[in-house]
């Protein structure tokens, strides 16, 4: 009964949130004048030229997604599986790219490859010419979008490497090669890792406007954006964003269909337990360092250092400081509960998903990811819809309509990482306390969050970051006054001093970085505890 | 125990926290609300000088014209059922035309809008103009010849070598929609069709513009004034054209923000005492020598060296409520004509 109750809460609060606002939008797009109408998506399906817009949306996602997943997992078994040196180093390089909004890197690598950039003064300006034509158009955005996305693969690989228990891959190097465990043992099992990535990459890009729209490379996004800024009709934006969350709704059903019939049960490992680690002869050490470093530098360092030089000014840190400290503090504070909520939310609905619970597991399942896939500014419209109201005044006026749609825009993050984690927990854990006698709350609370810590930890954390940087729908409801850095930084740099944008960009950063690493130091003790250095098992 | 403690405490520490934002949060008694599409480095301190003056705390939503104004606008049409906002300071008078139609707009006519020309206000007092940017044609400065009006658009000489801004966003839009109204649909879908032809380029913003021209990629654009100034100041190679001149010509299209007094507002004394301050002569002049660079409506206040007073310029008669009219009609052309 209190696993029904407790779950129905969840399921309730994810409705108000996301669901209600979404069902009043598409009440609206089918209903004119208090009649039904399907007339605004007839126009959509016999418009050839926004067909061809799809087309270009779905091969830019695609793209990104399979750059991503294999830059992301490669880095990921590179710096969990291996005695490279600076891993810990080159995770936070590599990750340092997701903390920041994706127009700014996208400006940032135009200061780089444009015909005015850094390349113009070092190369000279034919070189610039081509590089500038490379970056406007389908390889720019794959090429500043994978490197925004990778460390999302990267990072979930990360975690679920940290879940192979290694008597398997001990078992497994008495008969095989490490190539031949990686292939069979370690990629396997983190298979639902890498599959869940490439679909939040995927749909990440499928709804990404600002960095294809900076580069001049016209997708599907652009359509529900000249909906709102030129036509302000709701009605047809909201009917722009269906093309989306079908794709959305068939790369779940392609993820699904991939991990169909297997199962992944791990063990979470325990206190005193090695992980085995791929020893690294001189000479593969030295590659994959040249390697690993170059492209850290490409994708993190140089585009990063571009912004570091240009805030360099006597004034920028102060002035930004000056303009921006509450912004930051405020983004800390709303993102900081945001992850909260969405950790708890998340760990409760994906217990519902891989418990199957209720029968409509799957429809939640599916509806999260729709709400992940709705764009922002469709989500903020239904928002205000629903909530502006002078009973509902409290919570429209506050933050509390920003933590709603955060929730309801991430709870997909948290959530799919909870049915991973879940996954990886044996059921006969729960089982055997069941038969001991103790019951669901009891259970949840002692067994399954301490065997799901290291998930959530991870879940809170991808959430903090992508609540911090979120700027589309902070945009539209953050309340008057009381802006979020990322918005701050956006209406600022129109017009607003280059060194200034760059230094609240380093803020930006910053702001993110600090917290983050204060947490992952007080939580250094939930990873396990475990030691870990390089074995060598000789079949 | 100890973890359960440890939650609690956290638990505990995010409620201060957001207790501590709702606090501030809290609206004191004397507040106006703000949504303004004016970019924020130049509304921002026009706002901070108004708290300093009267001492109303202003609470504000910015957006950029980059953006299109998206937030702000699809915002207050939201919004239409229980307005948040008291004031919409928008950076050009469609929009206000816009929420006037939607009937977001309230009446209210400023005694400070008595001494800016009639064009320039709303008939019936939904929105007054102030501080305007005149759409000139910006043009590199290795240019011999520079052309001197819009024609030249369609001029083979300059084929290839023209750029325009987006004409579904923004003061372009309402450049377009101004020569549909004063020239009809025929010839302007004849000049647009035309441009077609002579391969002008099309940018996603003014801004974007200017900076293509200046950097060679292109010889002309019309951008805001505004545009072109702050890249003159930036020692960029281009020079500003006031377009159309000559006796035969229709002149320059003048684009003045708006100010306007939202339907339901809940602080109105307040939102009418901001927008007395934002139509006087003193705004006018603050954002005359700031990097905007905008054309007082006023005459008789100071201006910088580098801009010409509107008694100056030849100004393109227009009626800006018929503008706006023209514009929803031609949008779903424009957007045949971008090709999306």
């Amino acid at each position: 009964m209190t696993k029904r109750i407790v779950l129905s809460l969840a399921v309730g609060f994810l409705f108000l949130a996301g669901l209600l606002p979404l069902l009043l939008l598409l009440i609206q797009s089918v209903s004119e004048e208090g009649r039904l109408t399907f007339d605004a998506y007839r126009d959509l399906l016999f418009t050839k030229n926004q067909w061809i817009l799809l087309g270009r949306s779905l091969v830019l996602a695609g793209l990104c997604a399979l750059v991503s997943t294999v830059t992301g997992t490669t880095l990921g078994l590179i710096l969990g599986k291996t005695d490279l040196p600076w891993r810990r180093t080159f995770t936070v390089l590599y990750a340092l790219p997701l903390f920041v909004p994706p127009y700014i890197m996208a400006v940032s690598w135009f200061h780089i490859l444009g015909r005015e950039g850094l390349v113009r003064g070092l190369l000279g300006p034919t070189v610039a010419a081509v590089t500038s034509d490379w970056l406007l158009g389908l390889p720019g955005c794959v090429w500043i979008l994978s490197s925004i996305f990778s460390p999302l693969v990267m990072l979930l690989t990360l975690a679920f490497i940290r879940g192979i228990p290694p008597r398997l891959e001990e078992a497994g190097r008495i008969v095989a090669s490490w190539t031949g465990v990686l292939r069979h043992v370690t990629i396997p099992m983190i298979l639902p890792a890498v599959m869940l990535s490439a679909l939040l990459v995927f749909i990440l890009t499928l709804g990404e406007f600002g960095v294809p729209h900076f580069l001049r490379y016209h997708v599907f996004p652009v359509e529900f954006f000249t909906q709102f800024a030129a036509f302000y009709d709701f009605r047809a934006a909201t009917v722009m964003a269906m093309p989306l969350i079908g794709l959305t709704l068939m790369a779940l059903a392609f993820e699904r269909l991939c991990l169909r019939k297997k199962t992944y049960i791990i063990q979470s490992i325990g206190h005193g337990q090695r992980r085995l680690v791929i020893p690294l002869n001189r000479s593969r050490r030295v590659g994959i360092l040249i390697l690993v470093g170059t492209l850290s530098f490409m994708w993190t360092v140089l585009p990063l250092l571009t912004l570091l030089f240009e805030s360099l000014s006597s004034s920028a840190y102060p002035r930004a400081w000056t303009l921006a400290g509450h912004s930051l503090m405020r983004s800390l504070v709303y993102s900081a509960i945001a992850a909260t909520v969405l950790t708890m939310l998340g760990l409760l609905t994906g217990y519902l998903v891989h418990d199957r619970s209720f029968r409509f597991w799957m429809f939640l399942d599916s509806i999260i990811l729709f709400l992940f896939a709705l764009p922002g500014s469709v989500l903020g419209i239904g928002l205000i819809l629903l909530w502006n109201r002078p009973v509902t005044q409290a919570v429209y006026a506050s933050p509390m309509i920003l933590l709603l749609g955060l929730v309801a825009k991430y709870a997909a993050l948290t959530h799919r990482i909870s049915v991973s984690t879940l996954e990886q927990i044996p059921a006969s854990m729960e089982e055997a306390a069941c038969m001991a006698g103790a019951r669901w709350l009891r259970r949840f609370r002692q067994i399954l969050i301490p065997l799901a810590r290291p998930g959530l930890i991870v879940a809170w954390l991808t959430a903090f970051i992508f609540c911090m940087r979120d700027t589309e729908l902070a945009m539209l409801v953050y309340p008057p006054g009381c802006d979020t850095l990322p918005v701050r930084t956006f209406t600022l740099m129109a017009n607003g001093s280059s060194d200034l944008i760059a230094a609240l960009c380093m803020i930006m950063v910053l702001g993110t970085l600090i917290p983050l690493g204060l947490l992952s130091l007080a939580m250094k003790g939930c990873w396990g505890g475990h030691v870990e250095y390089p074995i060598s098992i000789r079949p | 125990m100890k973890r359960e403690i440890n939650i609690a405490l956290f638990c505990v520490f995010l409620a201060l926290a957001w207790t501590g934002c709702a606090k501030r949060d809290r609206p004191p008694v004397r507040e106006v609300v703000v949504y303004a599409s004016v970019d924020q480095v130049f509304s921002e301190p026009i706002l901070r000088d108004f708290e300093k003056e009267t001492g109303i705390k202003v609470r504000a939503v910015f957006d950029t014209e980059e953006a299109k104004s998206t937030g702000v606008m699809n915002r207050l049409i939201a919004e239409k059922g229980n307005p948040q906002a008291d004031v919409f300071w928008a950076n050009e008078p469609i929009r206000a035309e816009v929420l006037k139609q939607k009937g977001i707009a309230d009446i209210y006519r400023s005694p400070q809008a008595e001494a800016i020309p009639e064009i320039y206000r709303d008939p019936e007092g939904y929105w007054t103009g102030f501080s305007a940017r005149a759409r000139v044609l910006v043009v590199n400065k290795q240019i011999q010849d520079p052309p001197t009006t819009i024609h030249a658009y369609t001029d083979p000489k300059w084929k290839g070598q023209g750029l325009i801004a987006n004409p579904l966003f923004g003061t372009t839009t309402v450049h377009i929609a101004a020569l549909f109204s004063k020239w009809g649909d025929e010839k302007a879908m004849a000049f647009m069709a035309s441009m077609k032809t002579n391969a002008v380029g099309v940018s996603t913003s003014n801004g974007e513009s200017a900076d293509f021209v200046a950097s060679g990629r292109y010889a002309f654009s019309l951008v805001d004034s505004d545009d072109a100034v702050s890249r003159m100041r930036q020692g960029k190679s281009i020079e500003m054209v006031y377009p159309d001149q000559g006796p035969d010509e229709p002149g320059c299209l003048i684009v003045p923000n708006a100010v306007v007094l939202i339907k339901g507002a809940r602080h109105p004394d307040n939102a009418r005492k901001l927008i007395d301050y934002l139509l006087s002569p003193e705004t006018e002049r603050k954002l005359a020598f700031a990097d905007c660079a905008q054309i007082p409506l006023h005459s008789g206040v100071e201006i910088p060296k580098e801009m010409k007073a509107l008694e100056a310029i030849k100004v393109m008669r227009i009626d800006y409520a018929r503008v706006a009219e023209t514009l929803q009609a031609i949008q779903p052309y424009l957007k045949e004509w971008v090709g999306l």
